[in-house]
């Protein structure tokens, strides 16, 4: 039976998507951004965090280590088990919750996401997608109620240098997914030291037909410890003020709620 | 000008004052805020003593020292209020009630007297042990901490009804008719006509009040103001109420009352009992919204009583009605620790539970709560009531239900510490040879047997006699059958449905799972190195973390959840499967009050890595940290899944931090969690909203955020009232859970 990699499932997220949420996050993405502050979703493959500050010097490692000191990082899962687990939020959607599939990239591994929608949508269940827009699965964009897409930097060069991938895959993809008339919410995190191209993104976003609302997302640096645990280098930008992102929010305040 | 708004401003700032007057004479107190004032300059009681061993008690001794007691408060008229009346003391207070003793009546000799000899205990001098004794349950009480009920407060709701349809002088005249029917009960129609005459005199001591108050008063719009007051005062001093402001004064002054005789006291469904009064004075054009608005929020104010509304009735007719939204308008006004209940059903107005939610987002105060209409009917059905009467049955007390006027519960009286039950089995099995979670568990089920059963002694001993100790002579007003039959509620009641509640589900799921997990199915750990680290309270770290890490109650399909439902499942069993006389029954429910950090000094290292000492976790609640992300919907899920089902409750507490706001979808998210709580069969929820900072900053100078209401569990509280160890367990709760 085929599994997914998944990093953790967090129930009753507030803050991915409409109403109460299930959030499935999928191990493994294509891009490597600068600024990313879930580290551990990069790799497809497991991996071994280490907490030094939890550990409490047992000697024992290798018998398992209950401390949290050292841990594992990513679970094969089958759709079945992923679904068991939506299902335990069920009572709680209402008429705008549901199931939100993030990352990494969920459309990495697309075959067990469409199932996976497809068990959902039998139940009625309302699927959102969180995704950087580099993979297009037109099939797996139907399934979808919502799409929570990343356009992060216009100038194609200047992204390839801080995600190491170019985005004109992702601009015809945001111009594919909003031909199939799926309600878009764009978002863009906000790192302070890079030339965005903030107004072009918000011109491109302007002309599409299905943008709901577009969200700026503020740098923070969180995910340092995670770095550290997975003994990778942090690089370290600066947090944007409130004031900025205050500003930023009313200048593009045109582009919420569009549809 | 002399606005509402004006008006509630500076009713509002006059509660903060009093809260932090209270404060420093009554030390820290973690119980509701009762309504109380301060005590006034010069207030003395004198009390008499009745029986040889220091105390009083029975028709006499409790009618007397009530007398006193409420003879010696000072009237108490706020110029801005349309209400007048307020309590400051009790006469059980005179008999070395430890528990509930504010500070300044420490210094009484007679109380320093008991407290010398070792009254350290709750209920030091209350019960007549000379009389009714119970030595023989001692011991096991202890063994199983359990909370025997024995003189517990009157938890029992009146039927405002029948005192809104007599009034202080009809109830004087039933009184005389029943004492010529039942001539052979004269004492206990003397006592009780003591203490109505008591209660009249203290409204005319306010109608006193109010009019040397008109006489010096200058401001045109405040005399006219106390000239109402003065004519409603006149009008209810011994005629039923008659107009919706008379209706809430004349409650005012049954409260205080009922406070003043013991504490005790519980609302009532405040908008159907309220809606004819507010209609009839609409009609006549002498009351408009405004108005029954300040006047809501005044009654609010006077006391934080347990009220309802919303809900269903019998037919599973909706109930809601313009006055249950004018209510939450007038709570929202006031905004201070409000106990409202809203009873949900799926036939009642969604709108109007959206407002609910919309009050509880936007003040942050811990007001309303929400009850299942559905779950707790149909549960408290089992017990062999009709539908009827189970609708009738309302949330009155801080996690508690009661039928007004005819049931008996002494609900949130009883409680077993089944950590401490689980203690004594796992120490029982350390001398055997054959050990495993199986026997662990037989041996925990036979102790629960017996705990159940001293509960059993001390609740019909209690009901058997309570009436001879401490009579309720103020709440018998408003039963059914009492002055009919000239008897104390305890022998009369229609419905003696007891319920008996568990505390520490968690703390025993979660250590059956740890051993089944870690001993038997990993084999990581023995027995014997279990017990060690029992006994050495966790030295060795390792093993501490092998067991505190096992996956929890309310993590969701867990071993510790399977355990949660079968520990329910069990005690459900045992609670209802004991005998009782009489028709007596007793109803399970999981409930622990402020109690967590007391019954948690009584158990000793528990194998779920919870310390020799450490707080319980709270009711149904699972322990902090049960989910990485501290999913609330797993949370709601698991309590849904170890209610007892019988009418009582297993409470549902959770806290949010203010990101989750009305503006980003807050208000439907919340709903559609109290919705799907509810869908699952839970029964009631106490939700928080709390700004983190404030809190934290409260934490540590609880002076500065004086009307910072918190709900510490079915009741709410002012933080700066509560005891530091208390705050902290309030704030470790939110910050572990947000």
């Amino acid at each position: 039976m085929k599994k997914a990699l998944v990093t953790e499932i967090r129930r009753a997220s507030f803050h991915d998507g409409p109403g109460v949420r299930t959030v499935v996050f999928f191990k493994g993405c294509p891009l490597r951004c600068a600024w990313c502050h879930n580290p551990e979703c990069l790799s497809f493959e497991k991996e071994e965090l280490y907490y030094p500050d939890k550990c409490i010097a047992c000697g024992r490692c290798s018998e398992g280590c209950y401390t949290g000191a050292r841990s594992v990082c990513g679970r094969e899962m089958s759709v079945d088990e992923i679904f068991g687990e939506i299902m335990g939020d069920m009572s709680y959607f209402g008429k705008d919750g549901g199931a939100t599939f993030s990352g990494g990239e969920p459309l990495a591994q697309g075959e067990i996401l469409s199932e996976l929608l497809d068990k959902c949508r039998s139940r009625g269940i309302n699927c959102a997608l969180e995704t950087s827009m580099l993979i297009w699965n037109e099939e797996i964009f139907k399934k979808c109620d919502l799409v929570m897409a990343d356009i992060k930097i216009w100038d194609s060069d200047l992204h390839e240098k801080y995600t190491g991938v170019r985005n004109e895959r992702i601009k015809e993809n945001f111009l594919a997914l909003d031909a199939l008339g799926i309600p878009i919410i764009a978002r863009t995190p906000v790192i302070c030291e890079i030339d965005q191209g903030l107004d072009r993104i918000a011109d491109f976003l302007s002309g599409l037909k299905n943008l709901v609302s577009y969200e700026l997302l503020p740098y923070h640096p969180l995910g340092r410890s995670k770095y550290e645990a997975l003994g990778k280098s942090f690089t370290e930008f600066s947090v944007p003020s409130k004031e900025y992102m205050k500003g930023l929010s009313e200048k593009y305040v045109y582009l919420q709620r569009k549809t | 000008m002399y606005t509402y708004k004006e008006r509630l401003d500076a009713m509002r700032k006059t509660k903060i004052a009093h809260t932090l007057a209270k404060r420093k004479q009554n030390g820290f107190t973690d119980l509701d805020d009762f309504g109380t004032v301060p005590i006034s300059e010069g207030y003395k009681v004198i009390p008499w003593y009745n029986s040889e061993n220091g105390s009083f008690y029975g028709l006499d001794g409790m009618s007397d020292n009530f007398c006193r007691v409420i003879g010696a408060h000072e009237p108490y008229v706020d110029k801005n209020e349309m209400l007048c009346g307020r309590w400051r003391d009790m006469l059980v207070n005179y008999r070395g009630d430890i528990h509930y003793m504010p500070d300044w009546l420490k210094n009484n000799l007679k109380n320093e007297e008991f407290i010398k000899k070792g009254a350290t205990a709750q209920w030091s001098k209350r019960w007549d042990e000379q009389r009714f004794p119970y030595d023989h349950l001692k011991d096991d009480q202890k063994k199983y901490n359990i909370t025997s009920g024995i003189d517990s407060d009157a938890h029992f709701a009146c039927d405002y009804r029948i005192g809104f349809e007599l009034g202080f002088g009809g109830l004087l005249e039933k009184i005389n008719k029943y004492r010529k029917i039942n001539p052979d009960k004269a004492d206990f129609y003397d006592a009780e006509e003591r203490c109505v005459l008591a209660i009249v005199d203290f409204i005319k001591r306010h109608t006193e009040r109010i009019k040397e108050m008109i006489k010096t008063e200058k401001v045109p719009e405040i005399r006219e103001n106390l000239t109402e007051m003065l004519r409603v005062n006149e009008n209810i001093t011994l005629g039923k109420p008659s107009t919706l402001h008379e209706v809430c004064q004349w409650t005012v002054y049954f409260n205080c009352a009922s406070r003043i005789y013991t504490r005790d006291g519980a609302g009532f469904q405040l908008d159907t009992l309220l809606y004819p009064y507010y209609i009839a004075d609409k009609e006549k054009g002498i009351l408009d919204d405004e108005k029954a608005k300040f006047l809501i929020a005044d009654l609010l104010l006077s006391d934080p009583h347990y009220y309802q509304i919303s809900g269903v009735d019998a037919n599973d007719n909706d109930m809601t009605n313009p006055l249950s939204y004018l209510i939450l308008e007038a709570a929202d006004a006031i905004n201070v620790s409000c106990n409202l209940t809203v009873r949900v059903h799926p036939n009642c107005d969604r709108e109007f539970l959206k407002k609910s939610v919309f009050y509880l987002m936007k003040n942050k105060n811990g007001w309303p709560r929400f009850a299942n209409d559905e779950a707790l009917s149909a549960g408290y059905m089992k017990n062999g009531l009709d539908k009827q009467t189970a609708r009738e049955r309302i949330a009155v007390g801080c996690n508690w239900l009661c039928v007004p006027g005819r049931e008996f519960p002494m609900n949130d009286t009883v409680k077993i510490n089944i950590a401490k039950v689980f203690e004594v089995a796992l120490s029982e099995m350390k001398n055997e040879k054959e050990r495993s979670v199986e026997r662990l568990f037989e041996l925990y089920s036979k102790h629960l047997e017996k705990a159940v059963s001293v509960v059993a002694e001390g609740v019909n001993l209690h009901i058997d006699h309570i009436g001879e100790v401490t009579p309720e002579l103020i709440m018998n007003l408003m039963m059914k059958n009492t002055l009919e039959r000239g008897e104390d509620i305890s022998r009369c009641a229609e419905i003696y449905t007891v319920g008996v509640d568990g505390a520490g589900l968690a703390v025993v799921a979660d250590s059956f799972a740890a051993l089944k997990t870690r001993i038997e199915d990993e084999r990581v750990l023995s027995w014997e190195e279990m017990y060690e680290s029992i006994e050495n309270d966790f030295a060795d770290r390792r093993i501490y973390a092998m067991m505190k890490s096992t996956p929890r109650y309310c993590s969701g399909n867990s071993v510790a959840d399977a355990f949660a439902k079968r520990l329910t499942d069990n005690f459900v069993c045992k609670v209802k499967g004991q005998k009782m006389p009489q028709g007596r029954t007793l109803v399970p429910g999981w409930f622990s009050w402020a109690r967590s950090i007391e019954y948690g000094k009584t158990v000793g290292a528990t194998p779920n890595g919870r310390r020799s000492g450490e707080p319980l976790t709270h009711g149904a609640n699972p322990e902090a940290g049960f989910r990485k992300d501290s999913a609330v919907t797993a949370q709601s899920s698991g309590i849904a899944s170890v209610q007892c089902g019988y009418g009582n409750t297993a409470p549902l507490q959770i806290e949010f931090d203010p990101g989750v706001t009305l503006e980003n979808g807050g208000l439907e998210r919340v709903t559609d969690l109290i919705l799907g709580h509810f869908e699952l069969g839970g029964t009631l929820i106490n939700i928080n909203v709390i700004d983190k900072e404030k809190i934290m900053q409260a934490k540590d100078d609880p002076d500065k955020y004086p009307d910072l209401v918190v709900r510490v569990t079915g009741f709410t509280a002012y933080f700066a009232s509560l005891s530091p160890a208390f705050r902290e367990l309030v704030v470790k709760r939110f910050i572990d859970e947000t």
